[in-house]
């Protein structure tokens, strides 16, 4: 019964929880670089460029950068705009509460948003490479441009001169016995500086980089870990053994 | 089975064997796992970059001109001294408590300050305005000649308004006051000739 | 002068000083009734190293809570600010936070598994009833606790569950809101909320949860362990006075515990090196986004160890309580046509029922849902006085008791995992299922329990040597 008992927790266990869709599209599998330092920074730059002008990344201190093999000179001659202190954290000048007007909404701080955005979908990276990459040109909305993976997003498409302005392509098909508009692909309106794989290639190192901003000790995180597990199978088998060294004795 | 005290002191070499081997390696274990809690005390990211030096433009400071910059939550003087005050320096030394700055060495006046200006540059006097008796902020007396609270030959320095403490245009205190040391001298070190860095000795 | 044992001037330092110890406090004598001589059944199998466990994983969050609080801020404009901090700024400070996280989840795992050697060895049987008595509350201050810690990061998924859960007091018949607004200490979950689940969750319920482990242990000390067979080994003593199934704690005990330490602590760290958040379980997601009291998130769910109580709390629907109303009245009847009684109980028994179906027809079923979950928890107490079996051990009950405890358990996971599902309609009606199986377990077990041919219990325990 201890045999059931424990396969079904372990059942249980492996399914993993369900959280409510947003809405959007399914998500692309982002590409797994925290070990490529060069994307890290690449990342990092396209970030301080373009995202720290509305978004705070308020936990996140410049001179942590040295982590992705940066040094503190770089750092200050290609990162630091609105500080001139390395060891200062990357706050934004904006006014939350003018921004809000602005925009529709205050744009959130994105030190952790690849924590926060994980789900049933995937994970908070998944997320972020297919929403940074699935902008499109909308008239009916404020800022002129809409989202597939978060539909009537307040954000504009801040990266649309890279990637140029481009419009979904729908084609109506029965699902399951109900006509629906299915999603089929991009037309390119007007051409970005970049092509879609640079492009792509560059919301990868980008989406690495938040990645890991939101967990900048993961890397010796796993590297302690594995120590701590070696040593402490060592100390399980001298105590297995000084356990059974006593147990012997007993009848 | 085994006695109460079997369990101190194992006579079986099975036991005692891996008695000793689980105990050099538990207490391994525990000094290790301490290590991280005891990191916590140091000074986090926070702290350290709240302490980081500071850079400072001297350029625009005109000849008898002072500048306060803060530093480590302290105020430290910036102060462009003219020939005259320099030259009544050595005449001060048989009215100062210290005046070849020898007590304390090593916390008050860094290496590089061990001079006649207690300076890098002599033009420039670089000291934390701190009062060494009880931590006011002494105020500038930079006129030379007779005033309130300050002697007849007064060449021209700092008095503190707490308890009355003077000191000269090098930040040496003066006989018989209530301040025990002269002004304390923070690392610093000139990065270029108008870019002046406070908080770090210069990089070897 | 009082009565002082002499000892030897030729005896070594140690003993010397061990004796004027002695002579002033019980160290000698607390060691050898609690360790060296405190003889506990020799055939503890593995549902037994959670109690020590348990102990363990009290110091861990006990010991890394404090180095927490040297670094949080418990101030709602801080709050979030500080824990990220300590993640990245305070040296070392994302080990001490995944370990006091890890602790909390690993903490329940670990009492659900003692609690469950508890039911299916009958640890709770006389003489017992007070080990288990101080175990419930140990297990409601233990609730309380990660209750109130789960609100100190102030993520959404913190201010959000304590914004519901709070609100479920705020159900009660006429007291509700205002006992609502007393334990918020303002009109929404806010700083002020905060700064007294703190004080809470740092000081007030560690201590008594101190408490009450020491007097858990104490009960437990004073009668005896149980073990798997049930049999009681004080029964049969050896000559020397010591039962002849009983081994000394301290060196077989201990040194089996520091083993199931050691793996323990295996898995621990597993899971604080490479998957602290456990998919989302341990640390939830939505929690790396600050509290937003304009916004709530579309999925709000208790952390997973509250899951089970709170897919019953879900399931108390207003049809779910016509169900009950069916279940208080099947019973009043029952009761009232089985049993002998003067008169003027019956009258008493179907008044009451009369007048619990009144109430319940008349109020929110919202408030009997806080009932019901509050009733899954404080039903346990109770178990002592529900078991009418004749053995103590599953391992000599009628066969199909086994069966019960199996689905009892599969039960328990069934409504853990609906909980952290969005409500749907075959969701609710699973949960409503599982909530009336929990309570009929417990409620009908004084008949169950007697129902079947039991095996006969052993004079001596089962064991096979290693």
């Amino acid at each position: 019964m201890k045999k059931i008992v424990l396969g079904l927790i372990a059942a249980v266990g492996l399914m993993v929880g369900a959280h409510a869709n947003t809405g959007g599209i399914a998500w692309d599998k982002a590409p797994n670089n925290l070990n490529d330092v060069a994307s890290l920074q690449n990342g990092a730059k396209t970030f301080v460029n373009y995202c720290l002008n509305c978004h705070a990344a308020a936990y996140m201190r410049f001179n942590r950068l040295k982590d992705i093999g940066l040094t503190e000179q770089q750092i200050k001659d290609n990162l630091l705009f609105s500080t001139d202190k390395v060891g200062e954290t990357m706050k934004v000048t904006v006014d939350p509460r003018q921004s809000k007007e602005w925009f529709g909404a205050n744009p959130p701080d994105l030190t952790v948003m690849a924590r926060s955005r994980s789900g049933a979908n995937g994970t908070g990276a998944d997320y972020l490479y297919t929403y940074l990459r699935t902008f499109y040109v909308d008239d009916k909305k404020a800022t002129g441009w809409n989202n597939l993976a978060f539909p009537n997003v307040a954000m504009p498409h801040v990266l649309w001169e890279l990637q140029g302005k481009r419009a979904p392509i729908y084609a109506t098909e029965l699902v399951h016995g109900h006509e629906t508009e299915v999603f089929k692909g991009w037309e390119q309106l007007t051409p970005g500086k970049m092509t879609p794989l640079e492009f792509d290639q560059t919301i990868g190192d980008l989406v690495g980089y938040l990645q890991w901003m939101s967990e900048p000790s993961q890397s010796k995180r796993v590297q302690v870990g594995v120590w701590v597990l070696l040593f402490l199978l060592v100390m399980t088998v001298f105590t297995w053994r000084l356990n059974a060294a006593y147990w012997k004795d007993v009848k | 089975m085994s006695d109460t005290l079997a369990g101190a002191r194992p006579n079986d070499p099975s036991k005692r064997t891996w008695m000793i081997a689980s105990s050099c390696v538990g207490i391994a274990g525990a000094a290790a796992t301490a290590v991280p809690f005891v990191s916590t005390f140091q000074p986090s990211e926070r702290a350290k970059a709240a302490g980081a030096a500071v850079e400072v433009d001297i350029s625009a400071i005109k000849p008898g001109e002072k500048i306060t910059v803060e530093w480590r939550g302290k105020p430290v003087w910036v102060v462009r001294r003219t020939p005259e005050q320099l030259a009544a320096l050595p005449t001060l030394n048989s009215g100062l408590a210290d005046p070849e700055s020898k007590r304390k060495q090593d916390e008050l006046t860094p290496i590089y300050a061990r001079n006649v200006g207690r300076s890098i540059k002599p033009e420039y006097f670089v000291a934390v305005g701190i009062c060494t008796h009880l931590g006011c902020s002494p105020s500038d007396k930079f006129q030379s000649g007779p005033q309130a609270s300050l002697p007849d030959d007064w060449k021209g320095g700092f008095l503190c308004p707490c308890h009355g403490s003077t000191f000269d245009m090098a930040g040496r205190v003066f006989k018989n006051k209530p301040a025990p040391d002269n002004l304390e001298i923070p690392p610093h070190t000139y990065l270029t000739d108008s870019r002046l860095l406070i908080g770090e000795n210069a990089k070897a | 002068m009082a009565e002082m044992k002499e000892i030897s001037p030729n005896a070594p330092a140690g003993a010397k000083l061990l004796n004027w110890v002695d002579n002033r406090f019980p160290l000698s004598k607390l060691y050898n009734d609690h360790l060296g001589q405190y003889y506990a059944p020799k055939n503890f199998n593995f549902f037994y190293i959670f109690g020590g466990l348990a102990t363990l994983v009290l110091v861990i969050q006990i010991v890394t809570g404090i180095f927490l609080v040297m670094n949080y801020k418990p101030d709602a404009a801080l709050a979030f600010g500080s824990v990220e901090y300590i993640m990245r700024d305070v040296p070392w400070g994302w080990l001490i936070r995944y370990m006091h996280s890890t602790g909390a989840s690993a903490f329940f795992i670990v009492i659900y598994m003692h609690m469950f050697r508890g039911l299916i060895y009958g640890s709770y049987r006389k003489p017992r009833e007070l080990v288990w008595l101080f175990g419930c509350g140990i297990f409601l201050c233990l609730m309380a606790e990660a209750f109130m810690g789960y609100l100190l990061p102030w993520g959404q998924m913190s201010y959000w569950g304590a914004q519901v859960i709070v609100n479920l007091f705020a159900a009660v018949p006429f007291v509700g809101p205002d006992l609502a607004l007393l334990i918020r200490g303002d009109y929404v979950v806010g700083d002020a909320t905060l700064n007294r689940f703190f004080s809470f969750h740092v000081i007030a319920v560690p201590l008594v949860l101190l408490g009450l482990v020491a007097a858990h242990i104490i009960a437990l000390h004073e009668v005896g362990s149980n073990n798997p067979d049930g049999v009681e080994i004080k029964a049969t003593k050896g000559a020397d006075g010591h039962p002849l199934d009983g081994i000394p704690f301290h060196p077989y005990y201990t040194v089996h515990d520091i083993f199931a330490v050691c793996m323990f602590l295996m898995v621990f760290t597993a899971i604080i090196f490479f998957a602290p958040e456990f998919g989302g379980y341990f640390l939830e997601y939505n929690n790396f986004i600050p509290a937003d009291p304009f916004k709530t998130p579309l999925h709000i769910a208790p952390v997973w160890y509250f899951t089970p109580y709170y897919s019953m709390l879900r399931a108390i629907t207003g049809e779910m309580v016509l169900v009950l109303i069916a279940c208080v009245v099947a019973a009043a009847a029952f009761s009232v046509i089985k049993f002998k009684m003067p008169t003027i109980f019956k009258i008493v028994i179907v008044g009451a029922a009369a007048a619990v179906s009144a109430m319940m027809l008349s109020t929110d079923a919202k408030f009997w849902g806080v009932v019901i979950m509050g009733g899954a928890v404080v039903i346990l107490f109770f178990l002592p006085w529900l078991d009418n079996c004749a053995v103590k051990s599953i391992r000599y009950r009628p066969s199909w008791h086994k069966y019960m405890y199996g689905i009892f358990v599969v039960n328990f996971i069934v409504l853990a995992y609906l909980g952290v599902q969005p409500p749907s309609a075959i969701g609710e009606r699973i949960s409503q299922v599982g909530t009336l199986f929990y309570f009929g377990f417990f409620l009908l077990m004084p008949w169950w329990s007697k129902v079947g041919e039991t095996k006969t219990v052993p004079q001596r325990v089962t064991f096979v040597a290693h």
